[in-house]
């Protein structure tokens, strides 16, 4: 069993060590990926929370049929998915903006690749994401995402056209 | 589909190092006889190392965060009894969370874990 396998198996049985290892371990990456889907750094910071909130309270569900890492991805992805469907609601309702301008963006401006990143759909920047920063198979994005293998691989395909265009 | 559009199709994840041994001789072979398939690894060789660099350099989460989850989660805990072995076993965890005293009881077949008892709503499935 993995080490993230292992320490989930003893967060199931309300170990807080084990989470304070998962956390430190997942949190950070969490966060990153909740920010290809949300581009806003307060959001994703949010939504790790939630997610590591979640894996406690749901680690005893986790049956092994999958990675840790797909799984805890898998929240991830569900919650912000969530969090922007609250959004699109409370726009059209006329509530108060829950998006608000983002501080980073200024700075992520000076960096050409994030922002030729930022330029992507988030159902193709995520693909980018998965694949090269946390090294995933097409096959684990598959399941993360809920798609066929194809669609990812046609989704990686236009995000590199586009970035290519971007950074030409 | 020609060859060229199907091994470039993998070619990502022959960069990050994930496709099956099968698929990553193909690729490689492919590789050895086309330029323009090369020169497309090239590329997406660089691309892996910039979006590697853009996101590691993103502002990472506030310090307090992590204790923001920890008072959520683990809070302080009351009591804990775990006994019994792999093949069979109980546990048995209490705990003071934000005004809440969350309590659940597992039984443990096989490495598997099956809740017998829990006063915590929140769940989440596989």
């Amino acid at each position: 069993m993995s080490q993230a396998g292992e320490l989930l198996a003893k967060v199931a049985n309300q170990d807080s060590t084990a989470f304070q290892q998962l956390y430190d371990l997942f949190a950070d990456r969490v966060y990153r990926y909740a920010f290809t889907i949300l581009h806003n750094k307060h959001l994703a910071e949010e939504i790790a929370q939630e997610t590591m909130v979640a894996v406690w309270n749901g680690a005893s569900r986790f049956a092994g049929r999958s990675k840790p890492s797909t799984w805890i991805f898998g929240i991830a992805r569900n919650q912000a998915l969530t969090l922007l469907r609250k959004e699109k609601k409370a726009e059209t309702t006329g509530s108060p903006e829950l998006v608000q301008a983002d501080p980073s963006k200024h700075i992520i401006q000076h960096e050409r690749v994030m922002t030729a990143l930022g330029e992507l759909s988030a159902d193709h920047r995520e693909v980018v994401y998965l694949t090269f920063y946390e090294g995933l198979s097409y096959g684990e994005i598959s399941g993360i995402l809920g798609i066929p293998s194809g669609t990812v691989k046609s989704r990686m395909f236009h995000a590199k056209r586009k970035l290519a265009e971007v950074l030409a | 589909m020609n060859t060229c559009t199907t091994i470039r199709e993998l070619i990502p994840w022959y960069v990050n190092g994930t496709l099956s041994v099968d698929e990553a001789r193909h690729v490689a072979a492919h590789l050895s006889q086309c330029e323009a398939c090369r020169e497309e690894l090239i590329q997406n060789m660089q691309l892996s190392i910039e979006v590697r660099r853009a996101f590691s350099e993103l502002e990472g989460m506030r310090s307090e965060s992590k204790k923001d989850v920890l008072k959520r989660t683990t809070g302080q805990q009351l009591a804990h009894l775990d006994v019994g072995s792999f093949v069979l076993g109980f546990s048995f965890g209490a705990s003071y969370q934000k005004g809440r005293i969350p309590i659940r009881g597992d039984l443990k077949l096989l490495g598997r874990r099956i809740r017998l008892i829990s006063n915590d709503r929140e769940d989440y499935n596989e």
